[in-house]
């Protein structure tokens, strides 16, 4: 009796996980809804910043990412775009790629915003981003003068 | 065998040094105020087509191929891609190849591409000063090696930052006697 029982337990939980495969997952409602950790990782790569005008407000993003030692491989000031990379030194073989983008906000004010990426995985820790600002901001503030 | 394996373990062994850790990512290193002064060069004029098309024309005589240019960042890229070839690094294959009695041959570099990224910049309001960075690199790719029974394909890459003052120095002598003007350094 026993033996049967234990025989059936084993055949209803081994059904019981065959089952769930069959059911298609339901794409929610949310499904392209921002998550809490997206807009986390936003907030960390966006910074707003006291310049009037763009172009200048690019070459001080420029700048700051030749003090880095990052190579621009692409900069379209209409759309307020950057793109540069580097190697992570010493570590010849390890790239660290960076998109910067520069809006007008309100006034006399603009946001920049950053994405690093380290090896194609990425960065998702606030300590680089906000190193990236700090050298941003000094460069931002050479330009300005 | 045994030895094959420990020279191969030591050729690979600059491949294992830690990573950078996070918090020293997109940080200044204390070496970058150097690289600066090495790479820039500031010049009196307001006319920064001028600037830019001289850079361009260095460039090319230094046999670079304009890859890209922006003419509103000031911004342009050359490359030029030559044989990286080193007789030095084929006696090292050859006798690293015989003290690990053929278990190893070390992959030599076959190939590179020299790369310029430039900007050319107003550094005052009324924009009579300009400065002209530029950051030359190279990108190396390997030729197939082997260590034990291990094969190692060929094109792995390398990347570095060319840091000889003389090449930065070159360029600039030359740039500015295109545009007849003196070249300040910072």
């Amino acid at each position: 009796m026993e033996h049967k029982q234990a025989v059936w337990i084993a055949l209803l939980f081994t059904g019981g996980l065959f089952l769930q495969a069959c059911a298609p997952p339901q794409p929610g409602p949310n499904l392209l809804a921002p998550t809490a950790a997206q807009m986390k990782l936003r907030s960390y790569q966006s910074r707003s910043f006291e310049a009037t005008d763009p172009s200048q407000a690019m070459r001080g993003v420029v700048a700051a990412l030749q003090d880095l030692g990052f190579i621009i491989e692409r900069a379209n000031e209409p759309m307020g775009l950057v793109t540069a990379a580097r190697f992570a030194e010493p570590n010849y073989t390890d790239v660290m790629g960076i998109t910067v983008t520069v809006r007008s906000q309100t006034e006399g004010h603009m946001m920049i915003r950053a994405n690093a990426i380290y090896n194609n995985k990425p960065i998702e820790d606030p300590k680089v981003y906000q190193n990236f600002f700090a050298t941003l901001e000094r460069s931002l503030f050479i330009t300005k003068e | 065998m045994v030895w094959g394996t420990l020279l191969a373990l030591l050729a690979l062994n600059n491949g294992c040094t830690t990573p950078t850790q996070p918090a020293e990512l997109l940080q200044l290193s204390p070496e970058s105020s150097q690289n600066r002064a090495m790479q820039i060069r500031i010049f009196e004029t307001s006319n920064e087509n001028e600037l830019l098309s001289a850079s361009a024309a260095v460039l090319q005589d230094l046999g670079l191929q304009i890859e890209e240019s922006v003419r509103q960042m000031g911004f342009l890229r050359a490359t030029k891609e030559r044989s990286a070839r080193e007789y030095g690094q084929d006696f090292t294959r050859f006798f690293m190849g015989l003290l690990s009695l053929g278990n190893f041959r070390m992959p030599v570099d076959l190939h590179q591409k020299i790369a310029a990224v430039l900007i050319a910049r107003p550094i005052n309001q009324d924009g009579t000063k300009h400065e002209v960075r530029i950051m030359f690199y190279r990108v190396v790719w390997q030729g197939d090696g082997q260590a034990d029974r291990q094969y190692i394909p060929p094109g792995e890459q390398k990347m570095e930052m060319i840091r000889d003052p003389l090449i930065y120095q070159e360029f600039f002598f030359k740039l500015s006697k295109a545009v007849f003007l003196e070249a300040f350094t910072i």
